[in-house]
């Protein structure tokens, strides 16, 4: 006994020598006696409680020490491969081809695309050779074209260049840009405006700038494509409500009011998106009534703004409504002004809010000064010659009263709407699917007893339709007015990947540089058509 | 960075009592010639067109512009006048928008030696106090902005109006959302968005502005500073208000007006359209190109039509915003890999491809990877070599965003494949703008031709967006032209520009000889609008060249 412990005498001695080393050297450390104080009391004479905080230590080290993307190789789905697994793995994966080949059917669509030799305008010439009538193209005030735009275009660039060479944060922000927000907030009567450079990504910049994960999107059934892709990038919740049906939009919202009182949520964002003039079918919203409820309202007025209105300021004019009512007004430069771009008016702080969180305005370069200056002109143009806008909706009128008659056509737009919608009408007994009347506000809801789920976007009575069918009877009309000397097209959308099947349509797009009379005869021919082809699949 | 106006370069413009230069423009037309002698004397070539592109006012001027040879002193090729020109005088002319560089010993043709290991990332890591003192700053400026959001929130809430619920509606932005942008990006907020006027060239004038409210809003002064333009992406001087491209841009805004007014796949399509996606084509060699309205969109409404659920998008982590925008559209499953880190990308393209579709462990059905030709943040260049050698073994798909090297890498200004001297059509799709090295707007994809007539078909691009500009394809032709040089093919029966687009609307590539298809070729005359003339000088290539 005696003897082990001589032996261990001097290791004793170590020990204890070491540890006294130690605990000087431990609180000459500044700050040590702090945590030996800790320890201390902590410790309380208890061991179980020093080792679970020792334990706790250890598994915060380890979890900070661990790597971030560790989670997808452990995750319970991974499965562990040896590298020869991997490579026979690598060697048999075959990739789809990268682009699918086209259908006969989209082959025959390529090829149809008619192509236009010169300038567009009310008269364009295409590539047959042959000089046609243009019911077509977004030339609503027939401002393409027009000389005193083509003149300050080109003193823009004799003075400008052609490119601004940088996105409007780095050096691309020109006077012109400023100026063309400025004429269009002042046109329009709101505090301030920005400009993007396209108008398809306006408004898929504007709502993600404003609607975040958690905010509330109360959206129309019938948004067009741009707003669907802000929707889907904002990633906040959206409600639908049937396409332009106030009475479902209060149903919905009163909904939403209900829920929220009941989980006694705090108020979050809300906004209501919808369009002035819808793309699908030329739809208008009632905007007075859009205005009354406590949400933000974004409006799309891609089609109406230069279209309706006394000088074509829009909607707002339209309904003689001040447009700062409205929180985010979103328009085309490209389809109103016949330029190119878009713009979203609002109040100072609505803007400025943009410009740094509108992604679309601040990763892509300016506009070219020449198509800015040309905007600005047409804003002047408009401004002075109200003269235009009356001529449009002569122009509108004359050919709604020729289209509105014949059997085999039904028309969803407004009577204002400078587009025009056209879908095929066939008798219902001829057809394999049950007709059912087109979507129009008032019937959907009364007929329906039920709402539609308004977390859906499809609505609970789609309207039945074979699209098919439509689609090629309207390309035959197409092709029969084009022979007739007028060039009409299919609204062309991507289907499939729209949130709902919409009505194959052929557009209209009425120009107040058409004369009333070259209108009735457009008109006419394409009645002509409607009438040779649908009727001959009638028989 | 501002010129001071008071101060000419001593060391250019030194004064030179004898002889008698009159006006400004005169003299600058005597710098021009001499700039044209100069790089014909250094560089061999027989350029006699003037390399500036003077204005006919100054051009007509040159009586009292001529040169005496015999004066001497031109060791470095300029003639000085009795007085130096003030700044204001040099400022106003075209020489503040484009001039060629005349000491050829400055020239180099970027183009990667084989064999030779790109570059990767120069890492910087910064010292440890100025990471500690910049979070420092960082950690004050922050603390200061809440105790001023807290103060202001009290004591003045009007201007915190937007920021508050009131009359039932929520705060229109949240104030931790917004308080980096109120708080830190205000207070440096003169140095963003700054008003510019005038060519973006070689020099660039400032609207000066000032504030009065820390940085809310901006008082423009009326007066105007020319700076030297190091900022704009006008790599290759094709910004200009005068000169050849901006002669075919006022013809074609005479001949076309401002716009097309409609989608490409409705009745947008112009036969301009066609002309430029065909030279485009020609310019990248693939074998059909398309062209969009604006580059961001480009990428956000182009990739959603390539990749879909089920596929996978392989992204650098410092790729664009736009291929982000695009791909988080696509509804595809993303994953990142470190900056032109190829071991990275290969063991992440190997576990991707042994795994499978997350949870299901289906094949993906393609993998794409993006990537930029050169970043626009960092600058780096893409490891494209290691990257071909990655697709033979790993099939994927390869997409470049060549947003900015396009025009202005290789030595024939074909971007990085060019640059790397790798056939181009081993990428899949190429994509690019026009807004850096061709003075213009808008983007371009380029690849095979099924892959085009499918983005054609099912892009949004095409369906829903406007067709771009008249006046910005005719830039894009003239400044691609003149990059790549012009061939003149003799007009036969079928060549003419507008007689192919009348047989057909296919696009119209007059393949007519070897010669015409090869890469990196020259331009045929005939693919060109037939109104658009450029001086020989562009023609053959040579300012293209030197630019």
């Amino acid at each position: 006994m005696s003897a082990t412990t001589s032996s261990l005498e001097p290791l004793f001695t170590i020990l204890s020598y070491s540890y006294a080393t130690l605990e000087t050297n431990f609180y000459k450390l500044p700050g040590s006696s702090v945590v030996a104080r800790y320890v201390k009391s902590s410790h309380q004479n208890d061991p179980g409680r020093t080792l679970l905080e020792v334990f706790l230590i250890i598994f915060a080290i380890r979890t900070l020490l661990q790597s971030r993307t560790r989670a997808d190789n452990s995750g319970k789905h991974f499965i562990s491969f040896d590298e020869k697994e991997i490579d026979e793995l690598v060697d048999e994966w075959t990739p789809e081809p990268l682009a699918a080949e086209l259908s006969p059917k989209e082959q025959a669509e390529l090829a149809s695309i008619p192509v236009i030799v010169g300038p567009t305008g009310p008269k364009p010439k295409l590539s047959n050779g042959k000089t046609v009538l243009n019911l077509a193209s977004y030339n609503f005030t027939g401002l393409a074209g027009n000389e005193d735009i083509k003149q300050s275009g080109v003193e823009t660039l004799r003075k400008y260049g052609l490119g601004s060479c940088g996105p409007p944060g780095f050096y691309g922000n020109q006077d012109v840009h400023i100026q063309l927000e400025k004429d269009i907030a002042d046109f329009l009567g709101t505090e301030s405006a920005i400009l993007y450079s396209q108008a398809f990504s306006t408004i898929s910049s504007v709502i993600p700038a404003f609607c975040k994960r958690g905010d509330l999107i109360v959206a129309d059934r019938g948004v067009n494509f741009s707003i669907q892709k802000g929707l889907q990038i904002s990633r906040c919740t959206v409600r639908w409500y049937d396409h332009n049906d106030l009475n479902s939009l209060e149903q919905v919202l009163e909904a939403i009011e209900k829920e929220r009182q009941k989980k006694r949520s705090p108020l979050t964002r809300r906004f209501i998106v919808t369009e002035g003039i819808f793309d699908h079918d030329g739809a208008m919203s009632d905007l007075p009534k859009l205005l009354k409820f406590k949400y933000r309202l974004i409006l799309d007025e891609s089609i109406s703004f230069g279209s309706v209105g006394r000088t074509g300021r829009g909607l707002t004019e339209l309904y003689n409504v001040p447009a700062d009512q409205v929180d985010m007004l979103v328009g085309s430069v490209a389809n109103g002004l016949a330029s190119a771009g878009g713009f979203c008016a609002g109040t100072n702080i609505v803007v400025n809010h943009q410009r740094i969180n509108g992604t679309s305005f601040v990763f892509s370069a300016a506009m070219p000064a020449l198509l800015t200056v040309a905007a600005s002109e047409g804003i002047s143009i408009l401004r002075n010659t109200p003269s235009i806008l009356s001529t449009l909706q002569e122009n509108i009128r004359a050919v709604r009263v020729i289209l509105d008659r014949v059997d085999c056509i039904s028309i969803p737009s407004h009577p204002a709407s400078a587009t025009i919608h056209l879908h095929v009408k066939l008798p219902s007994p001829m057809h394999l699917s049950p007709r059912v009347p087109p979507p129009s506000p008032s019937l959907s809801s009364s007929s329906s007893g039920k709402p539609s789920n308004p977390l859906s976007p499809t609505p609970r009575e789609a309207p039945q339709f074979d699209a098919e069918l439509e689609e090629k009877l309207l390309q035959d009309v197409v092709e029969e007015a084009l022979a007739q000397g007028v060039l009409i097209t299919r609204a062309k959308r991507l289907r499939g990947q729209e949130l709902n099947d919409i009505r194959p349509s052929i557009r209209l797009a009425i120009s107040a540089a058409l004369n009333k009379k070259d209108c009735e005869k457009a008109a006419n021919v394409v009645k002509a058509a409607f009438v040779k082809i649908v009727g001959r699949q009638r028989r | 960075m501002a010129i001071n106006p008071a101060s000419p370069t001593p060391s250019m413009f030194r004064k030179k009592p004898s002889s008698a230069m009159s006006t400004a423009a005169s003299y600058l037309s005597a710098v021009s010639k001499a700039d044209a002698r100069a790089r014909g004397l250094n560089g061999g070539s027989t350029t006699s067109t003037p390399a500036l592109s003077l204005s006919s006012s100054v051009t007509s001027s040159s009586e009292d512009t001529v040169l005496h040879e015999d004066i001497g002193d031109s060791a470095d090729g300029l003639y000085y006048p009795s007085v130096p020109p003030t700044s204001e005088q040099v400022f106003t002319t075209v020489h503040t928008e484009f001039g060629h560089c005349a000491n050829e010993s400055y020239r180099y043709t970027s183009r990667h030696t084989p064999g030779e290991p790109v570059k990767g990332v120069v890492e910087q890591d910064p010292p440890y106090y100025i990471l500690i003192t910049t979070y420092v700053s960082y950690l004050l400026v922050i603390c200061i902005g809440h105790l001023r959001d807290f103060i202001g929130k009290r004591f003045k809430p009007s201007a915190f109006r937007h920021l508050m619920t009131q009359d039932g509606y929520a705060a229109l932005n949240s104030d931790f959302d917004s308080f980096y942008t109120r708080r830190l990006k205000s207070r440096i907020d003169d140095c963003f968005s700054h008003p510019v006027t005038g060519v973006p060239g070689r020099t660039i004038l400032l609207l000066d502005r000032y504030s009065t409210d820390h940085n809310v809003t901006f008082q423009p002064t009326g007066t105007r500073t020319r700076g030297l333009n190091i900022s704009s992406y006008n790599y290759l001087g094709f910004a200009q208000g005068d000169g050849p491209c901006a002669d075919a841009v006022e013809e074609s805004v005479a001949r076309y007006g401002v716009s097309a007014c409609s989608t490409r796949r409705e009745v947008g399509t112009l036969d301009l359209h066609l002309q430029a996606e065909a030279l485009v084509a020609r310019f990248m060699g693939m074998e059909s190109a398309l062209i969009s309205s604006m580059g961001f969109a480009t990428n956000s409404t182009i990739i959603p039509a390539l990749v879909s659920k089920g596929c996978l998008v392989i992204s650098d982590e410092f790729n664009h915003a736009s291929i982000r925008y695009g791909v988080r559209l696509s509804g595809a499953n993303v994953r990142m890999f470190k900056h032109n880190n190829m071991q990275a990308l290969e063991s992440l393209l190997r576990e991707v491809i042994s795994q499978g579709q997350p949870k299901t462990h289906r094949p993906w059905k393609k993998i794409l990877i993006i990537v930029e030709g050169l970043y626009s943040m960092e600058g780096t260049l893409v490891n494209l070599p290691a990257l071909l050698e990655l697709k033979k073994k790993y099939k994927f798909y390869l997409f470049v965003d060549e947003a900015h090297s396009v025009g202005a890498m290789g030595p024939h200004g074909r971007g990085v494949a060019d640059y790397f001297d790798v056939n181009p059509r081993s990428i899949d799709i190429l994509m690019g703008t026009f807004t850096k090295s061709f003075g213009a707007a808008g983007g371009y994809i380029a690849g095979n031709k099924a892959l085009i007539e499918r983005l054609r078909i099912s892009s949004h691009y095409s369906a829903y967006t406007e067709a771009m500009a008249p006046p910005v394809l005719t830039q894009v032709m003239a400044s691609m032209a003149s990059i790549m040089g012009v061939t003149i093919i003799p007009e036969t029966k079928n060549s003419s520009s507008l007689s192919l687009l009348h047989s057909s609307n296919a696009i119209p590539v007059p393949v007519t000889n070897l010669e015409a298809t090869a890469y990196p070729g020259t331009a045929p005359s005939t693919a060109l609008p037939n109104w658009v003339s450029l001086p020989p000088s562009l023609c053959d290539g040579s300012d293209g060249r030197m630019r």
